[in-house]
């Protein structure tokens, strides 16, 4: 923990994040399955672990290298004000500046995302330069299962691995999903941290939804020496929102008519009154 | 000729070229896939090891790795042959490299990002695989891209010292090897879309572009030994060229014959075809270069032979157009 945020905080957050992504999805559809999910990996990264810099963003750079995971930012960034909600609800519109999969140089993306694959190795090229100019700023990618198929991101661990890289930290949000369906019927990518083991990198398998465990895997991710860190995130879609996760377990893609967003928005609302409670308890 | 100075040759230009501009400017990363020797990184990466990374035989990785560190405030060369560079690793140049800054993008300026793609065209001796007949086309389709192709040390060096100040993706043909010196580094300044008038004519005009140009000049004298007029421009900047310069030259002369060491479709002919049609009225447009069919493997100056681009066949070839 960086920041000295109680957990209780972290996790209010995090369902304030599963709000925001309901909010945006639910105007014209959206990855909102991968942004709810994603919630409590996006509080910690962005309440706790990324250290805040005197401009008003971060002093930590973070690399979306899956591009649609960008709803899980979009979420983060609601509630850090960089964006408006208003701002924010013409996700999917034609002619936003919010794209769904965002490019270079829009606030809060560092890299264009949406040829997926391509983030492990710009974020291994900036944790380089960064290292080699001295600099003390941490480097997090995410990437997910589906990326995992992709050469580049090999070839990105083994180079993170041999320049011992340990300002980088990779997160992968291995939820076993992907476009046409779950990772295993389409290609396996398991046993994940064994391959990135076997690259020379330290990893660590979690659920990606505990915050005490999400900040612990941070904790030992800034603690590792000589070798970047992979912490393998088993998330499942909709994580967090039970009525959804059971109406549509399969969505890759959520579209406005898929799915009640008014129940899930219900039963957000009754877990933020419910955690509001125990903090004011 | 006009530029040009005496001819002598240079052994290993980019070897001088990368340890010259990473002496001055320690910001600089000369990047390599394992072919660091092969495309002459050899002092810089002995006596300047910091300022070099290889990333291994692995192209995509060599420019998405390129352009995170050039997202960390460095400024990454990333050398490969020609083949590989675009080819093998298109999207990462185009996406990760390519999309930072523009018209079109989120911001006007972004980071520099430098490719340079060695033994282009029929300059590898390999054939189909090691050789790169489409890299100027490819590369040219990318938006706010810069594509150079020099015609020799001067410019070559020129061009890289123009890019590492310029904020987008640059992509500069290299050379290797006996490379000659054609330019007067005199007399000759490089400014990014500028074309250069070597020989000054009327009849005929050649454009060219690259190895292209070497050809020309050694057409040109044969045909300045027949008799048959001609000018010579010398296109380094494939884009953003200054069109009205390849339009004022297309127009003062009867008949276009462009050379390069490329495809004749999507490179330097193309270019100038584009340029003259959408004015119109323009004089015909012959495009000489390497024709849609696999060449040979081989030395330069055989392949050359074979597909009809030695110097003997082109000067008939050039003032053949004239009947
Ligand atoms: C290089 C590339 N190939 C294909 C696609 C098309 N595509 C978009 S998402 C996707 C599946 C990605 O899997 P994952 O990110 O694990 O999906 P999620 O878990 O978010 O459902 C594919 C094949 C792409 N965007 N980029
Ligand atoms: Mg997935």
């Amino acid at each position: 923990m960086r920041r000295n945020q109680s957990i209780l905080d972290l996790e209010i957050i995090a369902v304030k994040i599963r709000r925001n992504v309901l909010e945006i999805c639910r105007q014209r559809g959206g990855y909102a399955a991968q942004g709810v999910a994603l919630a409590d990996v996006t509080a910690a990264l962005y309440f706790d672990e990324m250290r805040p810099d005197s401009e008003g963003w971060f002093h930590d750079r973070f690399v979306l290298s899956n591009g649609h995971d960008a709803i899980m930012t979009y979420g983060a960034l609601a509630e850090t004000g960089h964006y408006t909600i208003e701002q924010l609800r013409t996700y999917n519109e034609d002619g936003s500046q919010v794209d769904q999969s965002p490019i270079e140089g829009q606030l809060g993306f560092e890299i264009t995302a949406g040829s997926l694959g391509q983030g492990p190795s710009q974020a291994a090229g900036l944790a380089w330069a960064l290292r080699q100019q001295g600099s003390d700023k941490r480097v997090y990618c995410l990437f997910s299962d589906g990326e995992l198929q992709e050469g580049n991101v090999w070839e990105a661990a083994m180079f993170a691995a041999h320049q011992k890289l340990d300002n980088l930290c990779f997160i992968v949000d291995n939820n076993d999903m992907q476009a046409s369906g779950r990772a295993v019927d389409v290609l396996g990518v398991e046993p994940v941290p064994e391959k990135f083991e076997a690259f020379g990198c330290k990893t660590r398998r979690i659920t990606g939804t505990d915050m005490a465990e999400l900040l612990d895997t941070f904790d030992e991710a800034r603690a590792t020496k000589g070798q970047p860190y992979v912490m393998i995130c088993d998330t499942r879609l909709w994580d967090g929102i039970d009525c959804l996760q059971q109406a549509l377990p399969m969505a890759h893609y959520t579209a406005k008519a898929a799915v009640d967003w008014d129940e899930g928005l219900a039963e957000i609302t009754a877990t933020l009154s419910a955690l509001e409670a125990r903090r004011d308890g | 000729m006009l530029l040009t100075g005496p001819r002598s040759f240079d052994p290993a230009p980019f070897d001088d070229i990368s340890y010259d501009l990473c002496t001055r400017r320690d910001d600089v990363v000369i990047m390599s896939a394992d072919l660091s020797k092969y495309c002459q990184v050899v002092r810089v990466k002995n006596e300047l090891p910091r300022q070099h990374l290889d990333v291994g035989m692995a192209e995509q990785n060599l420019l998405s790795v390129a352009a995170g560190v050039a997202k960390g405030g460095l400024i990454p060369v990333a050398t490969c042959f020609a083949c590989y560079i675009t080819r093998r690793a298109y999207d990462q140049m185009m996406i990760c490299m390519g999309t930072g800054s523009g018209p079109g993008t989120n911001q006007k300026t972004g980071p520099t990002n430098i490719a340079i793609g060695f033994t282009p065209g029929i300059s590898n001796p390999a054939r189909i695989h090691h050789q790169a007949a489409e890299d100027l086309g490819m590369v040219r389709a990318i938006p706010n891209a810069r594509v150079i192709d020099p015609v020799d040390s001067t410019d070559f060096r020129a061009a890289l010292d123009a890019a590492v100040d310029l904020p987008g993706l640059t992509y500069i043909r290299g050379h290797r090897g006996d490379t000659p010196r054609i330019l007067d580094p005199e007399k000759f300044t490089f400014e990014l879309g500028k074309t250069y008038k070597l020989k000054q004519g009327k009849g005929i005009g050649i454009i060219a572009t690259g190895h292209g140009t070497q050809w020309a000049l050694e057409a040109s004298d044969i045909l300045t030994d027949r008799g048959v007029e001609h000018s010579v421009l010398h296109v380094p900047t494939i884009k953003p060229v200054n069109e009205s310069e390849i339009a004022e030259f297309a127009f003062a002369h009867n008949q276009i014959v462009t050379i390069e060491n490329h495809q004749i479709v999507t490179g330097l002919g193309s270019l100038a075809s584009e340029i003259v049609s959408d004015i119109g009225g323009g004089p015909r447009i012959t495009r000489l270069g390497l024709p849609n069919r696999w060449a040979p493997g081989g030395t330069m100056d055989f392949i050359r032979g074979q597909l009809g681009l030695d110097a003997e066949t082109l000067a008939t070839r050039i003032a053949g157009v004239a009947k």
